[in-house]
């Protein structure tokens, strides 16, 4: 397999499980034997903060940290953050974005106005990325068992978009390896209900 | 984390700490030590938790100094040895490493010091490649997670051929990378070694002697200048272009991505070892050139020394860089710095147009709000915060390095200084003697045992009037829950005496001593007033363990986290709780304030602070103060 350049974004609030969701595809690109740089934050800036992580995929890479302009596929566990990578995004993104919005509390210390969902996601279609794939990550990570594999439930959307470049089997596989074992069979099924709910695979 | 002991030949994703970790392995490693700190921490973690298969001796030391020492004394018994840490902690253990330079070592001792481009969690944005010169330690540089588990085996090795530290300097972007890495075979265990001074005054630094030794260091540094350094240059790209950067770290990896990305005629000279230069590699790489581009961060270290070094080899050689202002000096690289770097230089069209960009972004940026690190729901730091406001809200607060550096925002504001380690305590004596202030020094549990010590006896010897509040939350929590001596076992999970922050209190002569638990914040608010009257210094101890690892044992032990909720019958909506609690778990919903359950922790620290009682378990919520967990 041969990529030149690949490159996702995982963002979200402190918490949310935004690192392990890069680690199980950064795990998929090297059971596939492709280059990769994966960077990610640590520390003071994990606490409930904004956070993101970069990897990046393809022969070509040796940045660790993605160009504005040249992201592949945005995986927004919060919407606020997924709109806060707004330079990134271009017409050759995917975003997969989850519908639950965690207002910043120090906002309201400041009246600085939430932006509803709806809101957000307007403002996400004015970047004019290829498609936008919203869900109900926690309900449907409830289904699977618990609402803390909310971002296993993204990374099966993200899945079933069909952009990333990994065959399905790989990254479940990779899910798998990556997983506490406590948490294996709770994050495979949310893997597998976050792949249905994004219609029809094509 | 990745497989630390996969084994070798394997491809292994690993984080650039692990990396240096298995280097180590690989390099024969039998005795490490460190203070954590953010972006090292990890190296630690990874040899911690492999310590014991592999058989070495690993550490949490209560600040750097001491483990610098720790590794010190493995290394001048012949055995090989590490000591890591942040950019900051290198200054608490300059002090041992400057002389450190001069005595040697007789086996091979390794310092990884990782430095924060942005300081993304850290006060400053020190560049320890200043040190490396200054203290005369040589100094490799990786640009990937492979480099920085190679240099740090190849680093072991200098050390023990030359039988000098070898200094391993890394960036957050380096030891926060991950990436593939090809791995090598591990050599690593714990063998007693034997105190022996290779002459009797080796160790000995004074007067003549050290004048002796320091001559010496120069003679080994000019010998690894001209025999090891050039081996670290590498020259890519075009043999004719002329045009060329001079690169080293995480800034190469960016520059030779940009670089294809403009498509221009250039090459580049990688340093791998930034210290002591290859003086003359530099040179020749200069003569090459027109116009040379040094792509760095932070301080303009290479390029200072590039410049002298054009000044003898290539005089019309036009070097730009941060002095020239092709290149910014604050915060860290990416690859659009070094574009717009090389549309300054070369003025060539870039292949983003980031002015487009920018625009279109900046009008959506603005409607998202904010969202700065805030303190996890259920943090005892929150409710200790909001004590301390009711109680001594006028105060002058001394705040220190942990978690609890947050209660500088809204609504509690009870931090007016982050300074250094210890710092705080330091302070409030010099605030004290000053001011007629009420003072207060807010301290952790490890910042405590790490400088905080010292300064609380000082105060006590010259009479000071201050209270000192100690946060206990039984971990160092920033930096992902290391033990410190406070705590019952120790980095490999052994059962180890933890040392009881009030019987050392009081054992230099504090009486007025209090310990509460935050999550009373009645009974908090009350001892903080008392101990403000209290003529002399006062301690008052707030202990409570990091919420984290109370929610990481509940889910152990297999109990559902369930949320509170507000009922929507009692709440006035009068935003009591959000302008004096702020729980990131708070939802404001213009007539109301909710809980998400998707933040809360069921903590139940909330129920008090509702004039109305509008805060509730649900079936199955625990009250953690009621049920004394975590305490
Ligand atoms: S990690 Fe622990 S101490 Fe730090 S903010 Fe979270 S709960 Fe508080
Ligand atoms: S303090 Fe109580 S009554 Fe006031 S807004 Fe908060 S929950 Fe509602």
């Amino acid at each position: 397999m041969s990529v030149r350049e690949f490159n996702v974004i995982v963002a979200g609030v402190g918490g949310q499980g935004i690192l392990f969701t890069t680690n199980v595809m950064a795990r998929a690109a090297l059971k596939l034997g492709l280059n990769f740089a994966q960077s990610e934050v640590h520390g003071l800036s994990q606490r409930y903060g904004s956070i993101r992580t970069e990897l990046r995929i393809g022969s070509d890479v040796s940045s660790p940290l993605v160009l504005e302009g040249t992201l592949d596929l945005l995986i927004a566990l919060e919407p606020l953050e997924g709109l806060r990578q707004a330079p990134y995004i271009s017409e050759r993104t995917t975003v997969v974005m989850n519908n639950h919005v965690i207002p910043p509390v120090g906002a309201y210390l400041e009246r600085f106005p939430i932006p509803s969902f709806d809101e957000i996601l307007e403002l996400m279609r004015s970047l004019n990325p290829k498609q936008i794939m919203v869900l109900n990550a926690y309900d449907i990570a409830k289904r699977a068992g618990d609402y803390i594999v909310a971002n296993t439930v993204m990374l099966g959307a993200a899945q079933a978009t069909g952009v990333l470049p990994f065959p399905e089997g790989v990254l479940r596989e990779a899910l798998e390896e990556v997983s506490p074992s406590r948490y294996r069979d709770l994050n495979l099924r949310a893997f597998d209900l976050g792949r249905e709910s994004v219609s029809p695979p094509r | 984390m990745g497989d630390l002991l996969a084994p070798a030949n394997t491809l292994e994703v690993l984080l650039g700490n692990e990396a240096v970790a298995r280097g180590a392995l690989e390099a024969g490693l039998n005795v490490a030590a460190a203070y954590p700190g953010t972006p090292s921490t990890e190296i630690g973690e990874a040899l911690a938790k492999v310590a014991k298969l592999v058989g070495i001796y690993f550490e949490w030391s209560a600040n750097e100094k001491v483990a610098t020492e720790v590794a010190m004394g493995a290394a001048w018994s012949g055995l090989k040895a590490l000591t890591m840490m942040k950019h900051v902690g290198f200054n608490v253990a300059s002090d041992a490493i400057f002389t450190l330079a001069y005595a040697g070592v007789t086996g091979a001792m390794v310092i990884v010091s990782a430095d924060d481009p942005h300081a993304h969690s850290s006060q400053n944005e020190q560049d320890n490649r200043h040190y490396s010169e200054s203290v005369g330690l040589p100094m490799l540089e990786p640009s990937n997670p492979q480099e920085a588990k190679d240099l740090t085996k190849e680093a072991f090795e200098l050390s023990s051929k030359y039988k000098i530290p070898v200094m391993v300097r890394t960036t957050t972007r380096i030891s926060h990378q991950r990436g593939p890495v090809r791995l090598g075979e591990i050599t690593a265990g714990f063998s007693k070694g034997k105190f022996v001074p290779p002459e009797p005054d080796r160790y000995l630094q004074v007067g003549a002697i050290a004048r002796k030794h320091h001559a010496e260091l120069l003679g080994k540094l000019k010998e690894i200048s001209l025999d090891v350094a050039p081996s670290y240059a590498k020259v890519e790209g075009a043999s004719d272009a002329e045009f060329g950067v001079i690169t080293s770290g995480v800034a190469y990896a960016h520059a030779k991505e940009a670089l294809k990305l403009v498509n221009v005629n250039a090459k580049i000279l990688k340093l791998g070892m930034t210290f002591p230069l290859p003086e003359k590699d530099i040179g020749e790489f200069l003569s090459s050139v027109n116009t040379v581009l040094i792509v760095e961060e932070l301080d303009p270290y290479l390029e200072m020394r590039v410049k002298a070094i054009a000044k003898d080899y290539a005089p019309e050689v036009e070097v730009l860089g941060k002095l020239t202002g092709h290149m910014p000096r604050v915060g860290e690289y990416t690859m659009r710095t070094v574009l717009e770097g090389l549309s300054k230089a070369l003025g060539v069209v870039l292949p983003v147009n980031f002015a487009e960009i920018d625009s279109r972004s900046s009008e959506i940026l603005k409607k998202v709000p904010p969202r700065p690190p805030i303190l996890c729901p259920a943090c005892p730091h929150r409710s200790t915060g909001y004590a301390l406001r009711r109680a001594a809200g006028r105060a002058a607060f001394m705040g220190d390095i942990g978690c609890y550096a947050l209660l500088f925002q809204k609504p509690f504001r009870v931090e007016h200084v982050t300074h250094a380690m210890g710092s705080s305590i330091g302070l409030a004596n010099g605030i004290d003697v000053a001011t007629d202030q009420d003072v207060v020094a807010l301290i952790g549990d490890s910042t405590f045992f790490h400088a905080g010590i010292p300064a609380l006896i000082n105060a006590v010897h010259n009479k000071r009037k201050m209270t000192v509040v100690i946060m206990d939350n039984r971990i160092t929590a920033m930096t992902g829950h290391q033990p410190h001596p406070g705590t019952e076992v120790n980095a490999v999970g052994d059962e180890a005496p933890a040392i009881d922050i009030e019987k050392i209190v009081r054992s230099i002569g504090i009486d007025y001593v209090k310990v509460v638990d935050p999550y009373d914040h009645a009974a908090t608010e009350k001892v903080i007033r008392d101990a403000l009257k209290h003529d002399g210094v006062s301690v008052v101890i707030t202990k409570r363990e990091c919420a984290l690892l109370t929610v990481a044992r509940l889910r152990r032990q297999g109990q559902k986290i369930v949320p509170y909720r507000v009922n929507p019958d009692k709440c006035t909506y009068c935003r009591v709780c959000i302008n004096t609690f702020a729980c990131p778990a708070f939802v404001d919903t213009g007539s109301l304030v909710e809980i998400d359950p998707t933040v809360c922790f069921g903590c139940g620290a909330c129920v008090p602070v509702c004039p109305y009682g509008a805060f509730e378990p649900q079936e199955g919520s625990l009250n953690w103060r009621e049920q004394k967990i975590g305490v």
